[in-house]
């Protein structure tokens, strides 16, 4: 399909913390287009001297939010653009961008198949793009999520995931904590592993379409796993975030 | 995706091409992810954004998922992109 | 011509250079260490690594590593520019240098080009007379440790005077020829020879 994905100088409308190391960024796009879920912008910075530094983010937001995008980002400390995204830039900044691009990982609703998503960290952004055009657009598809994160105070969008649970066909969200748990925790409490995989993947059927986005080791093992347990390849997708998310 | 590679630290670095569609998108002008390519190493078909991608390097490299060889080298320079397909027998980009 | 967009407080994570003048052009000081590849890590198993002169040569000459930690060794106090842009200074490397090697070795007089091949599907031509007179290297330990396999352990070719593409990570041999042949990136848009200090980056 052709797009035309030029950079664009975007508005910082609003910053929000998810979590310690996590915040949403509200860009205002003066060439907004209709994203597909699951897709990403790129961001480029520029420092005086021409110096010039470039990642991409997964869009949060749902496509029918017009106008304006949602990014979540991870501050990683090594990184060379999120901390200047969480450290530097405020509501009334400027901020180059080009997007919304990919065709692989995106997921509209459009087919009847149940869908599995599974995210690691901050891989779980680009699900939720997922998950909120299937609520705004009142979806009914079979839907489970499965998260996992190292603690309790690392889930993102936690509230509103229970949100969405609660309302009538939303999501089925399972979270598994890997490192610590908090007292009286119910979820899972361990890695990712087949198991858990084959409880939570199993009732969907062997129809299932699965996303899976996170750390590159996670999305491998996950994939692994599902082919493992009868699930075709072709039926998953997948987005690497490299070690430990965008940079 | 289910490649044989032992996975170690620079494993991780190892991204899929979903990670470069914005410059194949500047570069070929139309969504490069959906487009099936053909592997010349092994004859495995798989859409681009199946392909494992390396960049952080003097360039971009895509290989094979299936057997690892080098589908697609994109080098960018000031005033050019470089794109060595030898390793794909064909892309197909869709009217 | 419009300004150029500027981001307000970005500056990246770049150090100001006091060695200034060792900084070849378009290059950024860094402190640590980038991680650079173009394909996944390959873990070589020692009993099966090998280091072979081939090509050119009057008699191929192949060493294995025990044979190879035996050729005598020194230490090489360097600097070393990748295309990318990031330079660093001072990096303390042990190995053996190839002037070294090309004693167990009779080149032909036709030997003009080198290329330094890997044991992955990597590798990178050279003027013969670049890799001679101290100007290259393997090395097989890094500030002191063994060579890690990110950074192109068990051993590596290093050829400091060059762009760090030229430093051959995993290296498995070096094929003399008559003719230049360019390898992985010098046949795919980067320049043939590749000196830092004229920015010969792209080709």
């Amino acid at each position: 399909m052709k797009a035309s994905i030029e950079w664009q100088i975007a508005t910082v409308k609003a910053v929000h913390p998810e979590t310690h190391s996590v915040k949403t960024l509200t860009l205002k796009l003066p060439n907004w287009q209709r994203h597909r879920p699951g897709q990403h912008y790129d961001i480029r910075l520029t420092a005086e001297d021409g110096y010039q530094a470039q990642r991409s983010y997964s869009i949060a937001s749902e496509p029918e939010r017009e106008g304006e995008i949602d990014l979540t980002v991870e501050r990683i400390e090594s990184g060379e653009v999120s901390p200047y995204l969480h450290d530097v830039l405020i509501p009334g900044d400027r901020i180059e961008v080009r997007g919304p691009i990919g065709g692989y990982f995106v997921w509209e609703g459009s087919r009847p198949e149940p869908l599995l998503l599974i995210a690691g960290g901050s891989g779980v952004v680009p699900l939720m793009s997922m998950l909120r055009h299937r609520s705004v657009a009142g979806g009914k598809i079979q839907t489970r999520l499965l998260y996992s994160s190292r603690t309790f105070d690392d889930i993102i969008y936690f509230a509103e995931l229970e949100r969405l649970q609660g309302v009538k066909n939303g999501p089925k969200v399972y979270h598994t904590l890997t490192r610590t748990q908090p007292e009286g925790w119910k979820g899972y409490a361990r890695r990712i592993d087949r198991q858990m995989l084959g409880e939570v993947a199993k009732p969907l059927g062997g129809s299932v379409q699965v996303f899976i986005c996170g750390p590159t080791l996670l999305v491998e093992s996950t994939a692994d796993e599902l082919v493992g347990l009868g699930i075709p390849a072709a039926q998953i997708r997948t987005e690497r975030f490299g070690p430990s998310g965008p940079a | 995706m289910l490649s044989d590679t032992p996975l170690d630290v620079s494993s991780e670095l190892m991204l899929d091409a979903n990670a470069v569609a914005g410059l194949l998108q500047e570069v070929f002008g139309v969504e490069m992810t959906v487009v099936p390519a053909e592997c010349a190493g092994c004859g495995n078909r798989a859409e681009i954004g199946t392909l494992l991608a390396f960049t952080r390097g003097p360039g971009i490299v895509l290989r094979c998922a299936a057997c690892m060889q080098v589908v697609l080298r994109i080098v960018q320079t000031p005033d050019s992109v470089y794109i060595d397909a030898r390793g794909a027998v064909y892309l197909r980009l869709r009217r | 011509m419009p300004d150029r967009f500027v981001s307000r407080g970005f500056t990246g994570r770049r150090q100001q250079p006091d060695q200034a003048a060792r900084l070849p052009p378009g290059q950024y000081l860094t402190t640590d260490f980038p991680v650079l590849s173009a394909g996944p890590t390959p873990r070589l198993p020692l009993d099966r690594w090998s280091f072979t002169l081939e090509g050119l040569v009057k008699d191929k000459v192949t060493w294995t590593w025990e044979e190879f930690l035996k050729l005598p060794s020194r230490t090489f106090e360097v600097d070393i520019s990748c295309v990318t842009k990031w330079t660093k200074l001072d990096m303390q490397w042990e190995g053996v240098s190839v002037d070294t090697l090309l004693e167990h070795v009779e080149l032909e007089r036709n030997a003009q080009y080198v290329t330094a091949f890997s044991h992955e599907d990597y590798t990178t031509n050279l003027p013969l007379v670049d890799i001679l007179n101290g100007q290259a290297f393997v090395a097989y330990k890094y500030d002191g440790k063994p060579l890690t396999p990110e950074h192109g352990g068990p051993a590596r070719l290093v050829v400091p005077h060059l762009y760090f593409w030229k430093s051959a990570k995993w290296v498995a041999g070096l094929r003399f020829t008559e003719k230049d042949r360019p390898g992985f990136w010098e046949s795919a848009g980067y320049h043939n020879h590749g000196d830092p200090w004229k920015e010969e980056r792209y080709g």
